[in-house]
């Protein structure tokens, strides 16, 4: 493995990081449980369903924020994953 | 495996950091943890046997109910009705506070039939030793509550956030050298090197659990909130909540169907569950309903015991039911699962051993995670003061984990001497166990870790022996107003202790050593401290 550049190692900005994994991360879990909840099987009104949806926002939230230290940097983490936010969130509005 | 170095680096420091903050409570919610597989058995071992009345067989129940209901008409209320168990009265039910909710004061009555069919009621204050570990568990004994929860679930809520992150980051910078260093404990490269390697041992061998174990911490302490955003942002208006129709009258109670239909209509769609318990709520009103705790052996069950299934006795409907065959079920089985796996409610008494080592070998994870911690940042210079930050980490470690075990046992012990004299036995168990707990960790910041820790072991031990003691003595002393251990799961409460007595003492010798024959730079050292102290140390406490 090449020895890295001192700009393309990863930086640690563990404050940025964690507010954007903890903030945009649960934002990002909660709309991929709502496409799961609108689209997935069953549709939005399968019986009990809402229990298995509000179960999954833990696990995706948790490895949205845990894998956001591998952003390079805090500034690239927000507009990765506000990117993905606004991708989702228009998903869902737009097509249920 | 490669990972960049960068990589490894950044993930390093964040297992060390979200472990150290969150490992002390999640020490104890995982102790504490492993002590509620056996809650039923700990209640038992508790409970005064003259507060367990006679139990009856099945067909006496219509009888005992009808008798309940004619002397005592608030039971409509809410009653339950324990189906072949040695360790519960019959049926019990409230006059004040609720089954639902821990109330330390609640006034229950517990009923019978004698031989001759006739009602025999008796007022208890049923202590809660089995729901105050449960506490433990939940709050790691945080006190005080926010809205309609506990502070310390939230507490437990959040540690549970790092611990996820601790997990993650700990298996990506093990990655490197996981295949190489798994099994390889190394006792031979110093004593940091066999913590270390045990630490990683034994959290990747139990990384399911784990992961199991953070995320529904997470969810239990947060789900109010997780619904209230999903009913906002994603079902909008989308989510109804229909009620049943209600009758013009109240239903008559006269009219009640027998304990055997009920079972019958309750348990028709499952047929293979073992009904254990039965509540009955609200029975001469508008909307009555009857809750059922069914076992299965072979399922994953949605409560800590059993499944249950909701039911309208008059009308002969399934309200609701965890078990849910319908061709919609598959949710609700889902759901269930993720439940049985915190709760270790599958697999019966084999799946219930494997879990409480499981919670132990968690709590073995985290103070190990502590002590390295602490290895990595001692002064190792000859002759250099440790840094303040290290000595009070070493105190606050030793202090809380091991003053809230001993805490713990010394509560279950007072409980069971004390319980003749006092009117409400709850309020031994919770002054005991802070009293116990602030002790320890008092003691533990004035006279510093290294001595602090081998009082506690020794403490520990002596406290864990007092248990099956206590039953030795109660045999001797029928009239001492205490009682032994008399069934296989109050006998296996003792012979758990006896075990931990065991472990505490080996401990203990092992910390001593180290104390007087390990490295003089070492925090646990004890070599270079006053002289005349380490006789006194060598005298029992």
């Amino acid at each position: 493995m090449a020895r890295l550049a001192e700009h393309e190692k990863i930086r640690p900005d563990w404050w940025s990081k964690s507010l954007v994994g903890v903030v945009l991360g649960f934002c990002l879990a909660v709309g991929l449980v709502g496409l799961f909840a609108w689209f997935g099987p069953g549709g939005i009104n399968a019986d009990a369903k809402n229990q298995f949806n509000m179960w999954m926002i833990a696990p995706l939230w948790m490895l949205i924020l845990s894998f956001s230290y591998l952003f390079r940097t805090g500034m690239r983490a927000f507009l990765w994953l506000a990117g993905a936010n606004v991708l989702t969130y228009s998903m869902m509005f737009l097509f249920r | 495996m490669k990972i960049r170095s960068d990589i490894l680096r950044n993930y390093q420091s964040l297992h060390i950091w979200t472990g150290i903050i969150s490992g002390i409570v999640l020490f104890i919610g995982f102790y504490a943890g492993s002590l509620t597989m056996f809650k039923p058995a700990i209640n038992a071992w508790s409970s005064p046997p003259e507060q367990i009345m006679a139990p009856i067989e099945l067909n006496q129940y219509d009888d005992l109910i009808a008798q309940v209901l004619a002397s005592h008409p608030e039971a409509a209320k809410e009653f339950t009705l324990t189906l072949d168990n040695d360790h519960q009265s019959p049926i019990t039910w409230f006059e004040t506070g609720e089954s639902r909710e821990l109330n330390l004061d609640a006034l229950a009555w517990h009923a019978t039939l004698d031989q001759e069919q006739q009602l025999q009621a008796q007022q208890v204050t049923p202590g809660a030793l089995g729901q105050l570990i449960d506490m433990l568990h939940r709050t790691a004994g945080i006190p005080g509550g926010a809205g309609h929860e506990f502070i310390g679930v939230y507490v437990l809520g959040i540690a549970s956030v790092l611990y996820f992150m601790a997990l993650v980051s700990g298996v990506i910078f093990l990655l490197p050298t996981l295949v190489k260093t798994l099994f390889a404990i190394r006792r031979n490269k110093g004593e940091s090197r066999f913590w270390l390697d045990a630490h990683n041992l034994v959290g990747i061998t139990s990384l399911p659990f784990h992961l199991i174990i953070s995320l529904t911490v997470i969810v239990f302490a947060f789900h109010d909130q997780f619904y209230d955003v999903l009913g906002e942002v994603v079902y909008g208006e989308e989510q109804a909540f229909i009620r049943p129709a209600m009758p013009d009258e109240p239903y008559a109670i006269a009219q009640l169907p027998k304990v055997d239909e009920i079972i019958a209509g309750a348990i028709a769609p499952t047929p293979n569950v073992t009904v254990k318990e039965i509540t009955y709520m609200n029975l001469g009103s508008k909307r009555p309903m009857v809750r059922l705790g069914v076992y299965d052996e072979h399922s994953l069950m949605r409560g800590p015991i059993t499944d249950y299934i909701f039911y309208q006795p008059y009308t002969n409907n399934i309200l609701g039911s965890s078990l849910n065959p319908s061709e919609n079920g598959v949710w609700v089985r889902v759901v269930a699962s993720f439940f049985a796996l915190h709760f270790g409610s599958f697999g019966g008494d084999l799946g219930r051993w494997v879990y409480f080592f499981f919670g132990l070998a968690g709590a073995f994870v985290f103070y190990s995670g502590n002590l390295l911690w602490l290895e990595k940042r001692r002064q190792k210079a000859p002759g250099s003061e440790q840094r303040k930050s290290v000595k009070i980490m070493a105190a606050t470690t030793v202090g809380i984990c091991l003053g809230s075990i001993l805490a713990v046992m010394l509560s279950m012990t007072a409980g069971k001497w004390l319980s003749a004299h006092v009117e409400n036995i709850n309020d031994v168990y919770l002054c005991v166990y802070y009293i116990a707990f602030l002790a320890s960790v008092a003691l533990s910041y004035w006279i510093g870790a290294a001595r602090a820790g081998l009082y506690l072991l020794k403490g520990c031990c002596y406290a864990a022996l007092l248990l099956p003691v206590t039953s030795v003595i109660a045999l001797i002393f029928p009239s001492s107003g205490i009682w032994a251990a008399d069934s296989v799961a109050t006998l296996g409460v003792d012979l758990v202790a006896l075990g931990a007595a065991g472990v505490f003492y080996y401990a203990y010798r092992l910390a001593k050593h180290r104390a007087y024959h390990g490295s003089e730079q070492s925090i646990w050292s004890l070599k270079l401290d006053d002289a005349s102290d380490q006789i006194q140390l060598g005298k029992p406490a």
